[in-house]
């Protein structure tokens, strides 16, 4: 199906001009007393929220910025972010 | 499908508001299960409940190839013991399965690729899997159909040859499955939705549904490329999977013309000629995980340029049917099986991206082990859930590389 991005630099764009980063997890843990299951947690580990997410997208055929963006996984459509609305 | 009539695989029962064990998913695993359940371990008070209706999810949407060449030790002989089911369930279940033995051929189009092959080759071999590395024109002599010029985007090198594996007629095993389970008394609940699992003490007590409450001490969750979301939704257990969704098309029927399934990683493409005379091809996964099912041009021109190269003669032959279904990544390209981990009583079978088709007959009777025991069986103690946090991911990806979301 048809995925457009909006990038922040150059705009809205065909999907496959971007790579897929993940879902977004937070800033990375801090490494002192980090377990092995807290970093499984960070590397692997997905909500796999059929919905709305937020998600990292790197403009790869583009400007080359990383950055998130809110989409419905069961749409493929970009949706405004909570933070939009504050 | 949902008529008065008596459903296929025997008669309509009320749901009752309680069973020894809930089965969450009327696909290939779900229905495996329950029968093995049934018929090897006498729990037979046992309760599938679906969503839609059997057969809607994978199982439905399958390209049926089955084989039992995959990289790693410990998925060959789980792989091979499904591959050899498939005649034995046939008598079984009385239900012809159209288990078509035609072979393997997958191609390899670089030097680098048929070194892997061979490490392939010699884990199938070690295990007694009948595997064998081939030059291209012995490839050619099997499939004379296929273009071993140089003059191709990605030149024919050799290939592994599987004769073992094949096609099974993948709608016929969720029938027969679902009417052999029955017979043991396994009731199929279609239109009826799981929407949590209640626990106390760490330990499982019901299922909630779409239409009530059920009580049971164990329960699966096999619900395909829905399980992730799932087992997250109902029990803030997070998964190491992405779920993106994979396409397949078919061509109008033809004349016999490829009497092997045929694949290619560096392609991103297989194929088969069903018995109809169609031929039968998957493709690359979308590049982001989504639940939409839907198809793209992007795929079905990927699909005809590459068909096109490696078998010329498909030129300008049209594709008639394409679908989609969901395909649940995970980062080794193996399964999740486990059980009693997190809460007791609560058993997860997922992840199994676009090969639970061919792992479905075994995994249903070591799932049903599994449950009937309550302890692990030997052979999936691999696939556990906590691998992942001990930097124990297997190694099937070998044989196929950029088929993560993350490439
Ligand atoms: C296009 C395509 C090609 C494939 N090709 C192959 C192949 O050639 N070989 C191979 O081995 N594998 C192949 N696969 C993979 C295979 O189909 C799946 O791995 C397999 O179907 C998984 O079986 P399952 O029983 O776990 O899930 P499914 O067969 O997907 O069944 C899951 C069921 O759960 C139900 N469900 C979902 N949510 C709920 C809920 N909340 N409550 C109740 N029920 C629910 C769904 O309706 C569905 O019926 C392919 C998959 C696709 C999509
Ligand atoms: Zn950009």
């Amino acid at each position: 199906m048809a995925l457009t991005i909006t990038c922040p630099i150059c705009g809205k764009r065909n999907g496959y001009e971007f790579r897929y980063g993940g879902e977004d997890k937070g800033p990375r843990p801090e490494e002192a007393g980090l377990t092995p299951e807290a970093w499984c947690d960070y590397v692997h580990m997905n909500k796999c929220v059929a919905g709305v997410q937020k998600e990292w997208w790197f403009h790869k055929d583009g400007c080359g910025s990383w950055f998130t963006i809110h989409r419905d996984t069961t749409t493929n459509l970009e949706v405004k972010g909570p933070e939009a609305d504050k | 499908m949902f008529s008065k009539q008596k459903p296929m695989w025997g008669e309509k029962t009320q749901l009752k508001s309680s069973y020894d064990a809930v089965i969450i998913g009327g696909g290939l695993h779900g229905l495996a299960t329950a029968y093995y359940l049934a018929k090897e371990h006498g729990i037979t008070d046992v309760a599938i409940i679906e969503k839609n209706y059997i057969g809607f999810g994978g199982a439905g949407r399958n390209t049926a190839i089955v084989r039992a060449n995959q990289r790693t030790q410990y998925n060959v002989p789980l792989y091979n013991e499904a591959l050899k089911l498939w005649p034995i369930l046939t008598k079984e279940l009385d239900y012809n399965l159209m288990f078509n033995n035609c072979g393997n051929l997958n191609l390899m189009h670089s030097e680098a690729a048929m070194k892997a092959a061979r490490m392939t080759i010699a884990t199938a071999q070690f295990h007694g899997v009948e595997s064998h590395l081939i030059d291209a024109k012995e490839a050619k002599e099997l499939v004379p159909a296929l273009n071993i010029s140089e003059d191709i985007t990605f030149p024919i090198h050799g290939a592994m040859f599987h004769p073992p594996g094949g096609i099974v007629r993948h709608d016929a095993v969720v029938w027969g499955l679902a009417r052999g389970a029955n017979k043991y008394g396994v009731e199929i609940h279609q239109q009826t939705e799981a929407t949590g699992i209640k626990t106390q003490n760490g330990k499982v007590t019901a299922v909630e549904t779409s239409r009530g409450t059920i009580n049971t001490k164990q329960v699966l969750i096999s619900a395909g490329g829905y399980s992730a979301a799932l087992i997250y939704g109902m029990l803030g257990i997070k998964l190491p999977i992405s779920v993106l969704t994979i396409q397949a098309m078919v061509t109008q029927p033809l004349k016999p013309l490829l009497n092997h399934v045929v694949s290619s990683g560096a392609y991103h493409c297989y194929a088969n000629q069903t018995l109809k005379g169609e031929v039968a091809t998957g493709a690359h996964m979308d590049q982001w995980p989504n639940y939409t099912t839907q198809n793209t041009a992007h795929y079905i021109k990927h699909q005809a340029e590459a068909l096109s190269e490696f078998l010329p003669c498909l030129r300008g032959v049209k594709f008639m049917r394409i679908w989609g279904g969901l395909a649940d990544m995970t980062p080794d390209m193996a399964p999740i099986m486990d059980g009693n981990d997190h809460v007791e009583g609560f058993y997860m079978d997922c992840g199994w991206g676009y090969f639970g088709f061919k792992s479905c007959s075994a995994v249903g009777k070591y799932m049903a082990q599994f449950m009937a025991e309550k302890e692990c069986p030997e052979i999936l103690k691999p696939f556990n859930y906590r691998r992942y946090e001990k930097h124990q991911l297997m190694g099937e990806t070998a044989a196929l590389v950029n088929y993560t979301p993350d490439n």
